[in-house]
């Protein structure tokens, strides 16, 4: 546990992804990281028959034994941490809901320890002819459990290893405004604590902008 | 990078490990009652035969909420039975932090008048509270709720309860007796347990009949 | 004469060979217990026991039958006695008499008490007579009183036990299929539970009177749910008074 911050790496078109991932990785082993297996996150969209509402079915091989659902109807998102089992619910759910194999995204690369942080550099490709969409990275400060205190350490950690396309603001995650069940004035995630939801809440939001991306680009060509 | 300790996609394990049947999806269960008044013999009886002997009787209060899920987008599935979902929790503030229940029990095989115990497919998914919510906006409705307090005990890998029911508005009793339930979780082909259970049935008698009672005989259809 | 001769032999034949079936039987018996004293357990030595017993049993049954010759009237005479060691004795009792001499014979062929029990019985036979008439005729009434007094004790807990056992034959009444009926209907498909209400959980539901409207009848269930919210709606707005809300 700790507080993880997902950031998108800009492809120019010099460089593949894999060159990309390539050369990153050396640059970590340089720091003195020392690679420690690989990781994936995945993230399947199940829609249903009758309205819009759709439910994000994600994994993160972190948790292994959890799965964590988020059901968007348009107006609000709803997390749900569940046992594996969950999934063999959701077969049991089609044809309710449905699984749109062609949104399915996963992000996958090798796994780094430095000290206190992790370094997960993740390929992201979509549905099951794996086209290459994208790098995500993710840093994890793991001493800390409240964004805003470790905020300003992850920076500069992140400026140390990407250089210029390092971010220089907290992803806007933290930032956006959540209604307090508990109380009349809302407040934002990085005054909260951190918590695995999180992460898998930051990998939907990129995993969303991919899906929406080639929504639009197939769309494009036919109009 | 090499690729041998690659995480495997957890639906991809998930499907192998129920191919290879080791995920515990049938439940066996026999069901029946004690009246109030009997009880306390039938807790000492269990108290002497079950496993958790300094323990037991190990007791919880719990509430139930059982909801449906209909296809409504498909004119036809509209007459078929919906799925059945429930979500239970302890009303215990001291199991505040447990995990919720979340559960989907299928129809029970039928036919098979020779095997000791109804069996069913059946998932039982430990879950964050936040399930009702999601539940509910998945389109579920609430059909009906109870409160639920009773005992527990441990036979092996059986599990007996016995368990009072009540109207979750007035905690008012559905009836005079108590529910008595023998049940058992196991993976597809393990029907050996089946006679274990129908043993240990056997040793209640005739304090209390344990059946195998079909649900939807039993309705009013 | 010679009929009752051929009688005679015959009993003689059937007694020796039910004696050796005994002998046999203790020899076995005798045997367990030298070897097998450690892992025997109690119903095969009872077994054993009740085999020698019914040996015994069958031999007195012989000897009591009506046509056994009165061998109660035969004598028996050693005809010699010697110190020496007789080889044919030896055999024929496997070892165990190996001289019939003058000090044995009278233990093997006694056919009265043995001098000192007789001594015994006697005393005791006397001392009976000692008592009076009146004195037996007391200790004979305490004895009488003392045994039937046991056996009221005896036959008064006997009888509460039995009654204990019919009783609790009688009070089978320990579970209610109609209950187990209603229980399981409820908890798998809300029967009894079902509160026709549109609103959901935490929501007030009516007066509590109402709420159990059982579905027995499922013909008249739609049209239950169809009434029912209508008066949910007119108590909801008549009562703050509402011991729920």
């Amino acid at each position: 546990m700790g507080v993880t911050i997902l950031v998108p790496y800009p492809l120019d078109n010099k460089k593949t992804g894999p060159e990309v991932v390539e050369e990153l990785s050396k640059r970590l082993l340089a720091m003195q990281a020392t690679q420690t297996g690989h990781f994936l996150v995945d993230g399947d969209v199940f829609e249903s028959s009758f309205n819009k509402t759709k439910i994000h079915v994600m994994h993160n091989s972190e948790y292994p034994a959890s799965v964590f659902s988020i059901l968007d109807n348009g107006q609000k998102q709803i997390p749900l941490i569940t046992d594996l089992i969950f999934d063999l619910l959701m077969l049991k759910v089609n044809p309710i809901y449905a699984s749109r194999k062609q949104l399915k995204i996963e992000s996958k690369g090798p796994r780094f320890e430095l000290g206190d942080f992790l370094v997960k550099l993740g390929s992201v490709t979509m549905s099951q002819s794996q086209t290459f969409k994208g790098l995500l990275i993710e840093v994890d400060y793991r001493p800390c459990l409240i964004p805003i205190i470790c905020w300003e350490l992850i920076r500069e950690f992140l400026q140390g290893f990407l250089g210029q396309y390092s971010p220089t603001t907290i992803p806007v995650y933290f930032t956006n405004s959540v209604p307090n069940p508990h109380h009349p004035v809302p407040y934002q995630k990085s005054n909260d604590t951190y918590q695995p939801i999180d992460t898998v809440q930051q990998y939907l939001e990129h995993f969303n902008n991919y899906r929406k991306q080639t929504i639009a680009l197939m769309m494009g060509p036919n109009k | 990078m090499t690729s041998e300790n690659q995480p495997i996609a957890a639906m991809d394990s998930l499907l192998q490990a129920s191919k290879v049947n080791i995920i515990p999806n049938q439940e066996y269960l026999l069901q029946g009652s004690i009246l109030d008044v009997q009880v306390q013999r039938l807790l000492h009886r269990l108290k002497g035969l079950c496993d958790n002997v300094e323990t037991a009787p190990e007791q919880f209060h719990d509430y139930e909420a059982c909801f449906s899920l209909r296809n409504i987008a498909d004119e036809q599935a509209i007459h078929t039975a919906p799925l059945l979902l429930r979500v239970r929790r302890s009303n215990d503030p001291a199991d505040s932090h447990m995990p919720w229940q979340l559960r989907y029990v299928g129809n029970p095989e039928l036919g098979d008048t020779k095997r000791p115990t109804l069996v069913r497919s059946c998932f039982d998914i430990s879950c964050s509270p936040s399930i009702m919510e999601f539940l509910t906006e998945m389109g579920c409705r609430l059909e009906f709720e109870y409160t639920v307090r009773g005992y527990l005990f441990r036979k092996g890998r059986m599990k007996i309860t016995v368990s009072k029911i009540f109207r979750p508005m007035n905690q008012e009793p559905l009836s005079g007796s108590y529910l008595v339930e023998l049940s058992l979780l196991a993976p597809v082909g393990a029907d050996a347990v089946a006679e274990d259970m129908r043993v240990f049935a056997e040793k209640l008698k005739p304090l209390v009949i344990l059946e195998k009672i079909d649900h939807r005989r039993i309705a009013p259809n | 004469m010679q009929r009752e001769e051929k009688q005679l032999e015959m009993f003689l034949d059937n007694s020796l060979s039910k004696l050796k079936d005994l002998k046999i039987a203790i020899g076995q018996m005798i045997q367990k217990i030298e070897f097998e004293h450690e892992t025997i357990n109690w119903p095969t030595f009872l077994d054993n026991f009740a085999l020698i017993s019914s040996h015994l049993a069958g031999l007195s049954k012989m000897l009591s039958l009506e046509y056994t010759p009165p061998i109660r009237n035969l004598t028996v005479l050693p005809l010699n006695l010697s110190p020496d060691v007789d080889e044919r004795l030896v055999q024929a009792t496997e070892g165990r008499l190996p001289i019939f001499a003058a000090e044995i014979v009278p233990d093997y062929l006694r056919t009265k008490p043995d001098p000192s029990a007789e001594n015994r019985m006697n005393l005791h036979e006397a001392k009976a007579n000692a008592i009076t008439n009146e004195a037996a005729s007391k200790q004979v009434a305490q004895f009488n009183k003392i045994v039937s007094h046991v056996f009221d004790l005896i036959s008064k807990s006997r009888d509460e036990w039995e009654m204990e056992s019919l009783h609790r034959n009688v009070r089978t009444e320990t579970c209610n299929q109609g209950d187990t009926q209603t229980l399981v209907k409820a908890i798998a498909l809300g029967i009894g539970l079902k509160t026709n209400s549109p609103m959901m959980m935490q929501q007030p539901r009516g007066v509590p009177g109402q709420v159990p409207v059982q579905m027995g009848s499922p013909g008249i269930q739609p049209m239950q749910l169809g009434k029912m919210p209508s008066s949910i709606k007119t108590n909801i707005k008549s009562a703050q008074l509402h011991p729920y809300r």
